[in-house]
């Protein structure tokens, strides 16, 4: 891998062959310490050779760069005086703090006399032979060791030694600059021929993400409507909040039944209005003729949240006229100890099949193809009870590994429900506790992950396959 | 389903059978049945099936199904010169009594003849309301005639397990069984009475018997009275008892009754039914003849008999759960077995429709998860304090948490982010889902809404990185794009939040959470969130 910056000396390199640091200093514009190491590193990779290289160079001292610009203190002398004799003292006053050095270089060099706290000068201009040296050395010309030894001993000059390298090219190289981003500029302008783009750490895990996941139950349940959907049934509705009526009486479920009391349903505050009086009454009689009590309207108009989709299904015996196939899946609700496979509230698929000559073998194969299209490829029947059927079924799926299951009941609505609510053909419905089946076919081991409130098991959690 | 307990060997002994050929019996016989202990086993009985309660009347039905003994079992009723004079009671105004001689009790068969009176009371008994039922041994009891009567509450006797005679007002207050059942006995300070005609008191129905007449060991003949409010349970329920018993070997003894519904009991009543063969066969989709038909009701333990194309059934006393041919039809298809049923394949039918709200949830959903949001699924019922506005509350919640009806999905979701403050950020969610408001329109007063929430909590959010998300849902819904407009909303910051508009729809709202909010639900980071009216989509489509 090469830098940005190395990339640019080998650029250089791959025209003139051979440069000093000092020079790619200057052409690229990097410090001359950071070119040393970028050639060492070039070094090690094998493109240059380095020749190290040491020079002694002269430079003028601050004191040497003051004399140059404003001449020697002894040439200043002579050139105040202009030829005339002062006093010392005076002359002092003229030079200040350079007059010492003025007075005895100009003494050495005999260019005064001093007689009686005179100076009396020799010349009327002078310029001494170091100024020209002075001015050489500042212009980096070469002069002579003597007269450097005197400039040195005057602190005019000192020499100082650089260290300069000189690098060779010896191996060719790629030397198109590398970058982290193609734009559409270079895509464009075909620039990115230019460039090579910098190599990743392709095996290093990238940052998380979140995707967008549907939620794993709920597709369930719409799986389940699709295969609904499929053998003809079309779906249908309703609330939560249910009148007794429809949750219980229609059902006929007699008000004093030990599955209508108070710890057996959410009980809502406030009452329904009854619909029609011709079904209430016709409620009223069955219940009567065959429960044998009083059958009362207010209990019948008290709401609850449903305790069964059958609830829905009641309702669609009132509106419906002629053949009908319908289905609901939706939540019930049911007062019950929460834990590991109780909630108090859970969906059920309630359906309705109302046909002509609709008979007990239709409704069990139906149920099978139900239960096949769902997942439970093997059912058994067993005979069961439920007020509002008759004949009455229990369905069991078999499940691998566990055995057979109770999944469904059902079975052909009695005339006293059907009937009442003017349905003369027969009718079959069945009711299917869907939480269950999901854990079961999802293999989730606790129904409160059914609704888990922990996104990083939603997040996590691999997808089924259908 | 009801369940009782029985002695293992001792029914396995009386149908003959090993326990896991009467397990398969009893499937099909409505039951499930679970060995839980060295000899005993539990079985679950359908609520209908009152003559299945002990394991004589199991025995009877388990006889007929393997076809071992077919129809109605003669059992012999003999009178007797007891009597029950029935007076005046108006809380509870019927009684029936009946003796049943050569019964040979021992523990187990005390334990069990307890639990199916119990069994009765809980069922067909509606936990004594309707229906109560003394059981006494007939060699304790010292007179003949008997009367059911009212007693006053400064009465006294010895209840059963007691040492010391109490009266009743104490009986009432200081006894377990008082306090149960004084609501439904007590009334103008009198509490129903079965006596001996001089007056010593041998049940409070439906409280307590005396110790006195207290069944035990010895025990070889009883007296049973059964008491309650509605004379057709009063009378079944006798008849169930006796039946089962006399399936055991017992003989039922015929009691004179005083009283304007029955001179007599055991009553021992009988329904005859007719019908169609082929209402029969319809009702399953059986093709039977009537004889076949016969013979699957006499296997099930009644008496029918074939007129041409016509059956009459006599339904047995034991039998109170068959009203209508529909309930003979379940008896001839358990009968014939209902694995053994033969299915249709199933004929081709048209394809049915989803509701047209699951469609448009199912679209809401896909353009939703491809702007990159975790799908959640939240119980509808909440905690009412987390809530604001008009909800509904459950009378009888079971917990706090869980005691009213979520009426927007912003607060089941606020609820969500509180738990989800440790996972990796961003968390952007949401949820489709059905929400309760009032409706003074509906029957009930109230109405299911479909509804969405979103939301993004992170450590920077703002109001626009969900308005984004939204205008183009809407805008892939609908064909356009909403507007919005300003709103004041307590649990959004001012200036922040916004109405969604369409053709002067309002789809729903959208705004930054107010951190009065945040802090009360407990959420330590900026949310964004936003509520939409699924419903109002569907009319702006």
């Amino acid at each position: 891998m090469i830098s940005e910056n190395e990339a640019k000396i080998l650029g250089l390199l791959s025209s003139k062959k051979v440069l000093k640091a000092s020079e790619i200093s200057e052409y690229l514009g990097i410090p001359l310490s950071s070119v040393f190491s970028l050639a060492n590193l070039l070094k090690e990779k094998g493109y240059v050779s380095i020749k190290e290289e040491e020079n002694k160079l002269l430079e003028l001292t601050d004191e040497g760069k003051l004399r140059l610009k404003n001449g020697l203190p002894e040439d200043v002398l002579i050139s105040k005086l202009n030829g005339s004799s002062v006093k010392i003292s005076e002359a002092k006053e003229i030079l200040g703090k350079d007059f010492n050095i003025a007075l005895s270089w100009a003494k050495r060099k005999n260019l005064v006399q001093i007689s009686n706290d005179m100076i009396i000068p020799k010349y009327t201009s002078y310029t001494s032979p170091e100024f020209e040296y002075l001015r050489k050395v500042s212009l980096g010309e070469k002069i002579d060791t003597v007269i450097t030894k005197e400039l040195e001993r005057r602190g005019l000059v000192r020499e100082i030694r650089s260290k300069d390298m000189e690098i060779s090219l010896i191996k060719d190289v790629d030397v198109r600059q590398s970058i982290t981003f193609l734009t559409p500029e270079l895509i464009a302008s075909g620039d990115w021929k230019n460039y090579t783009l910098k190599e990743y750490n392709v095996a290093a895990f990238p940052p998380f993400i979140q995707l967008g996941k549907l939620h794993f139950f709920r597709e369930f349940l719409e799986r389940v409507k699709d295969a609904m959907v499929s053998l003809g049934f079309e779906e249908v509705r309703g609330n939560f909040v249910e009148m007794e009526f429809y949750n219980f009486d229609m059902l006929f479920q007699a008000q004093d039944h030990p599955a209508r009391e108070i710890h057996d349903s959410f009980q809502v505050e406030g009452k329904g209005k009854l619909p029609k009086d011709e079904l209430v009454k016709n409620v009223r009689e069955v219940h009567e003729k065959w429960w044998r009590y009083e059958w009362n309207q207010d209990i019948s108009k008290r709401l609850v949240l449903r305790s069964q989709t059958t609830a829905v299904t009641a309702r669609q015996l009132t509106i419906r006229r002629g053949e009908t196939k319908v289905f609901t899946i939706g939540k019930v609700f049911r007062p019950d100890a929460i834990d590991a496979t109780h909630l108090i509230e859970f969906h059920q698929l309630d359906g309705l099949i109302i046909e002509k000559d609709f008979s007990f073998v239709d409704l069990l194969s139906i149920l099978k193809e139900i239960f096949f299209r769902i997942g439970i490829k093997e059912v058994k029947f067993k005979p069961g009870y439920f007020p509002f059927t008759e004949p009455s079924v229990e369905i069991y799926g078999y499940i691998n590994g566990l055995g057979w299951v109770e999944m469904a009941g059902s079975g052909l609505l009695r005339p006293e429900v059907t009937e009442p609510a003017g349905v003369n053909m027969p009718a079959g419905a069945w009711g299917l506790g869907l939480d269950r089946l999901a854990m079961l076919m999802m293999s989730v081991n606790d129904i409160r992950n059914l609704y888990s409130d922990d996104i990083e098991y939603l997040r996590e959690r691999r997808i089924d396959l259908w | 389903m009801v369940t009782i307990v029985v002695k293992e060997s001792k029914i396995l002994e009386k149908v003959k059978l090993t326990e896991k050929e009467l397990e398969e019996v009893l499937f099909n016989l409505k039951s499930e049945t679970e060995k839980i202990g060295e000899d005993e086993l539990s079985i679950e009985i359908n609520a209908d099936r009152l003559d299945m309660l002990s394991s004589d009347g199991i025995s009877r039905a388990v006889k007929g199904f393997l076809g071992v003994e077919l129809g109605e079992p003669n059992y012999q009723v003999i009178d007797t010169d007891y009597k029950l004079v029935v007076e005046k009671v108006s809380q509870r105004p019927y009684a029936l009594a009946a003796v049943v001689y050569d019964v040979n009790l021992d523990d187990d068969f005390i334990k069990e003849l307890i639990q199916f009176q119990e069994k009765l009371h809980d069922t067909i008994g509606r936990k004594r309301k309707k229906v109560a039922i003394g059981i006494h041994d007939l060699g304790k009891i010292r007179e003949k005639e008997i009367h059911y009567r009212l007693a006053s509450l400064n009465e006294s006797f010895v209840p059963l397990n007691q040492r010391v005679l109490m009266e009743i007002s104490d009986v009432l207050t200081h006894t377990d069984q008082g306090k149960l059942y004084a609501n439904i006995s007590l009334f103008n300070g009198t509490v129903p009475a079965i006596a001996e005609a001089s007056g010593d008191i041998l049940s409070l129905p439906p409280i307590i018997n005396s110790d006195r007449t207290k069944i035990d060991n010895n025990t070889s003949k009883l007296f049973i009275d059964v008491t309650g409010t509605n004379f057709d349970a009063v009378a079944e329920t006798l008849d169930i008892i006796v039946s089962n018993l006399a399936e055991g070997g017992s003989k039922i003894g015929r009691v004179n009754v005083v009283s304007d519904y029955s001179n007599f009991s055991p009553i021992m009543r009988h329904n005859r039914l007719e019908f169609n063969s082929m209402d029969i066969n319809r009702r399953l989709g059986f093709s039977l003849t009537s004889e076949d038909i016969v013979h699957y009701l006499r296997k099930s333990r009644m008496e029918a008999e074939a007129i041409v194309d016509k059956v009459a059934v006599i339904v047995p006393q034991y039998r109170v759960d068959i009203m209508t041919y529909t309930d003979v039809a379940e008896d001839v298809g358990m009968m014939y077995g209902y694995q053994k049923i033969s299915l249709k394949k199933p004929g081709l039918s048209e394809m049915g429709k989803l509701n047209p709200m699951t469609k448009l949830e199912r679209n809401f959903r896909e353009l939703v998860i491809g702007a990159g949001f975790q799908e959640i699924f939240s119980l509808v019922l909440i905690r009412g304090s987390l809530l604001q506005g008009n909800y509904v509350s459950i009378v009888n919640s079971i917990s706090e948490e869980y005691n009213a009806v979520r009426n927007s999905l912003i607060w089941t979701s606020l609820k969500f982010l509180e738990k989800n403050q440790f996972a990796r950020f961003p968390i952007k969610i949401f949820e489709v889902g059905e929400v309760v408001v009032r409706d003074e329109s509906t029957d009930t007063g109230y109405r299911n809404e479909n509804r969405s929430s979103l939301a993004i909590m992170d450590s920077k959010v703002k109001y626009e990185d969900l308005q984004s998300v939204l205008h183009q849902v809407i805008k892939g819904l609908t064909g356009k794009y909403p507007i919005y407009s300003p709103i004041t909303m307590e649990f959004l910051i001012g200036g922040r939040a916004s109405r969604l508009l369409l053709n002067n729809q309002c789809l729903g709202i959208i705004g930054e959470v107010h951190p009065n909010t945040l802090v009360k639900y407990g959420i330590k980071y900026p949310v964004v969130i936003a509520e939409i009216y699924l419903e109002k989509i569907t009319e702006v489509m």
